[in-house]
């Protein structure tokens, strides 16, 4: 069971009150379409019988908006809510929208009209708000200047609801469908002239209307990528060198030609191998028996100890460090204060395991290459069908299904892309449909990098924390993946949520001798971003050693957590939002423990409570309370949602491990790698408190706080020993 | 940029300006840019021809041509052409020197660029003129990683 509470601070600074969302403000059922091109004939995109006013609105005849969405669904609602952002600007009836995607290709074809497809950082509605609201306010003013000029009336005289413009002095009336010919041919307002809604104005935003692609999920119409089905198309299942950075030498083709449906085997770059075949499972079937040679080079003496003995060597080192904050004397104050506090924190490689394994259809002839592809990034997918075919970005196309799962596996990594364009290239005109075994998958994965965190507090004889030194050892996604964003040697990026930059990820306590470095320490395994990134362990590594201060001084976690965080009001008003809802200052049933924590992610703010109870080595996690400021809530039901999927998320990483042994990785499916299961998933309570004052991210920054305040709560029905090595198992606990 | 951006910058707090190295490289002004090279000269659009993809999946070796019209005369001819990164942490990519006793100006090469940026090629003339053509390129990301 879940509830939501909406803590409108607007209104609460207004009304003071709150408001519970139910299902009676889930309301404004929807018959939708959704129209996604699986193959374009063209780069023109079709206007599905209606006039096209602007690039993201097309009106039709019957008074149907279509809305386009640039970014890509994986479950976390994005384009409701990017369509409820163009629909409460255009000022059409909801009940009459439908979404059309659209391709790279047709997005470059019109000068990148529709801007970034990139669907990651938890930006979709964060960075596009302000254009996409302004195409649809461009639409509306559009069409009324439309009725305007029919009418011969001043375009002020003229009001509209639901796509009905009616003009009150003469009591005429029409509607969207009959003026959009008409509008369509009116030059477009000039963007700086657009005045945007206030939120108070708000009709069809910070509303929760029924989500656009539910029902094709629910009875299995919706097609992903792995269902992509073309006609004459061949299978493809993949081996790469199952040691990161070893070579595929050779292979033995004969042992497995003559087994029936298989069409060829095939060498797809330096590392991997290929088998073709009628269906998946003989392809598959085939490869499992097929001799290779490989040539695993010097990582095949890498495993978990070696990987962590060269990271906790980081800990301590002088070497390839540097403080990202560096203020007053944090040495002297740990020296002269009254109690000195020291932990070292570990969190492990995790793998993303997307319920969708990694896929990719491909079909390449000499002048055209198209893929079919489940992407968080349609025009990276593009970019690198290009850079493997030779051929221009024009002759390419890539095709973006809905995704199972993202969780930032399939962003800018299009390894799966390039494997399937490889492949198919050698088969030209074939339709080569490439999927990823569950084993392939969660042993080539780009994994949640690797850290450990050294920490050391001093506190003084009032128990006030006077020196706080921080020192992150672990690998660096950027060195991985993107190199250029790592300037003069330093990488803030893995030291994200204890900025002292406002606005992003921002530490939120104040401490008056600090310290933060970064020590970074890469290995062989392949790292990337994994939803929440490095909020995820940071909070894990600060959050967690704040409980074991504020133990050392005696102090209650939230009281301490209020004091270090005064002088960050937003930071503080979600801990104050969680512990008001979660009712810290009640006391709990016997047996039950509680932990808080709290962090900032992808301009969020957020704050957990969780509440357990432990029998034996079995943890179980009754009750978890999430707070979240994001700004403004576009859509409070599916930011709710969003918040469970954290929980669950975040109940991954406490049980998940992917370790290695010779080079590898051990944990290859589900039977060795846990993932949150239904039973054990607590009752989950969230609580939004937009303050309307900027737009943040939700679905990553709602994570990183959830494990932290499971461990607290660990700890503290351990009588304060923590956790500090994850996953769980290493203290031989389990999520039951 | 947007009000929060704004006001970041107004306060001095925008990143590149704090005490701390910035999270992303930040793109240089054109002028800024170019100001090196060209000086108080004026520069104009034309001759330069730069043919650079609109996307690029990793920015670790992209492939661009520049070619620039010219008799490549004696008395009319190209003197140099430099390929400049308003994002990199060194914005000059390439300098090429040429001279009358080059045939023509075409060339075709590899460059590393650090994110998403516009790229330009600058070409002098044996007059002493500038001549410039510039590409924006997208250079897509990994998923999470904010603000590319």
């Amino acid at each position: 069971m879940t509830t939501t509470t909406m803590k409108n601070q607007n209104q609460v600074a207004l009304t003071r009150r709150q408001f519970v969302v139910s299902s009676a403000l889930a309301s404004g059922g929807l018959a939708l379409g959704f129209h996604f091109p699986a193959a374009a004939q063209s780069n023109e995109l079709s206007t599905l019988g209606g006039s096209e006013i602007n690039a993201w609105v097309v009106v039709r005849p019957d008074d149907s908006c279509v809305i386009r969405i640039a970014r890509a669904e994986m479950g976390q609602g994005t384009h409701t809510g990017l369509a409820q952002l163009v629909a409460e600007e255009l000022e059409c009836d909801w009940a009459k929208v439908s979404l059309q995607t659209f391709t790279p290709g047709q997005n470059l074809a019109r000068k990148r009209v529709w801007r970034n497809m990139s669907t990651g950082g938890s930006r979709g509605i964060r960075e596009s708000h302000e254009y996409v609201r302004q195409g649809g306010a461009a639409a509306r003013i559009m069409l009324l200047q439309a009725a305007a000029a029919e009418w011969k009336v001043p375009v002020t005289e003229l009001s509209v609801e639901k796509g009905v413009v009616t003009h009150a002095a003469s009591g005429k009336a029409t509607s969207y469908g009959k003026l959009a010919s008409q509008a369509s041919k009116l030059p477009a307002p000039d963007p700086k002239s657009i005045v945007l809604k206030h939120p108070k104005d708000w009709k069809i935003l910070g509303k929760s209307p029924r989500r656009l692609d539910t029902a094709p999920k629910v009875n299995g119409s919706l097609k992903y990528g792995i269902d992509t089905v073309l006609p004459g198309m061949q299978y493809a299942a993949i081996k790469a060198c199952p040691v990161f950075g070893g070579k595929l030498v050779s292979f033995d083709a004969s042992k497995i030609s003559s087994r029936r449906g298989i069409k060829a085997v095939v060498r797809v770059d330096d590392e991997s191998v290929a088998v073709l075949a009628d269906s998946f499972w003989r392809a598959k079937s085939a490869l499992e028996v097929l001799p290779i040679t490989w040539d695993f080079g010097p990582n095949g003496k890498e495993s978990s100890a070696t990987i962590a003995e060269r990271l906790r060597e980081g800990l301590t080192s002088t070497n390839n460090v540097f403080a990202d904050i560096d203020q007053g004397n944090v040495a002297e104050a740990i020296q002269g204060a009254a109690k000195k506090i020291e932990a070292v924190y570990g969190t492990p490689f995790v793998s993303h395991a997307c319920m969708e394994p990694m896929n990719c259809t491909a079909r390449v002839t000499a002048d055209r290459a198209e893929v079919w592809v489940p992407s968080q990034n349609a025009e990276a997918s593009l970019a690198a069908l290009a850079a493997v075919t030779g051929l221009p970005l024009e002759k390419c196309e890539a095709y973006n299904p809905p995704l199972g799962g993202g969780f930032g596996r399939r962003g800018g990594t299009q390894d799966y892309v390039r494997q399937a364009a490889l492949i198919a290239k050698q088969f030209p005109g074939t339709p080569v449909k490439l999927i990823w075994t569950r084993e392939e998958d969660m042993t080539h994965d780009y994994f949640r990098p690797i850290g450990q965190c050294r920490l050391v507090a001093g506190i003084d004889a009032k128990g006030d924390m006077v020196g706080l030194h921080l020192r992150v050892s672990g690998q660096s996604i950027n060195a991985y993946v993107s190199p250029h964003n790592i300037i003069d040697g330093k990488d803030r990026r893995q030291l994200q949520g204890y900025w002292k930059d406002p606005g992003e990820s921002q530490l939120g306590y104040t401490v008056p001798n600090l310290k933060v470095e970064y020590a970074m320490r890469n290995t062989h395994v392949p790292v990337g971003p994994w939803r929440g990134v490095n909020t995820n362990q940071n909070a894990i590594y600060l959050e967690c050693f704040i409980d074991e201060v504020a133990k050392a001084a005696g102090k209650d976690p939230l009281t301490f957590r209020r004091n270090l965080i005064k002088n960050h009001p937003k930071h503080l008003g979600v801990l104050d939002a969680v512990a008001d809802k979660g009712g810290w200052d009640k006391p709990l049933a016997p047996g039950m423990f509680r932990g808080i924590a709290q962090f900032m992610g992808y301009g969020s703010y957020t704050a957990a409570i969780a509440e357990v109870s432990i029998k034996g080595n079995d943890v179980k996690v009754h009750r978890v309370i999430l707070a979240t400021n994001c700004g403004h809530a576009v859509n409070p039901v599916q930011i709710a949602s969003q918040i469970e999927g954290s929980v669950a998320y975040g109940m991954d990483s406490l049980q998940s491990e992917s370790s290695v042994k010779d080079g590898r990785i051990v944990e290859k499916n589900f039977d060795t790698y846990p993932i949150a299961r239904m039973y054990q998933m607590p009752k989950i309570e969230s609580v939004i408190a937009p303050t309307y004052d900027f737009w943040g991210g939700v679905g990553e920054p709602t994570i990183c706080v959830v494990a932290p305040a499971i461990l607290n709560a660990i700890a503290a029905a351990r009588g304060g020993k923590p956790v500090r090595m994850l996953p769980l198992k290493n203290e031989g606990l389990r999520l039951v | 940029m947007n009000l929060r951006r704004r006001l970041l910058w107004a306060l001095g707090l925008g990143w590149g300006w704090g005490a701390t190295p910035a999270l992303f490289a930040q793109h240089v002004p054109q002028e800024r840019l170019l100001q090196p090279y060209v000086g108080v000269n004026a520069v104009q659009k034309g001759r330069v021809k730069l043919e650079i993809a609109r996307l690029a999946d990793n920015g670790f070796n992209v492939p661009l041509k520049v070619s620039v019209a010219s008799p490549m005369t004696a008395q009319d001819h190209v003197r140099r052409l430099l390929l400049l990164s308003n994002r990199n942490p060194r914005p000059l990519m390439a300098a090429f020197e040429f001279g009358p006793s080059s045939d023509q100006v075409s060339i075709a090469t590899r460059v590393r660029l650090g994110g998403s940026q516009t790229v330009y090629a600058l070409a002098q003339t044996s007059d002493g003129l500038w001549w410039l053509d510039s590409a924006e390129v997208e250079v897509t990301e990994s998923a999470c990683l904010d603000q590319t």
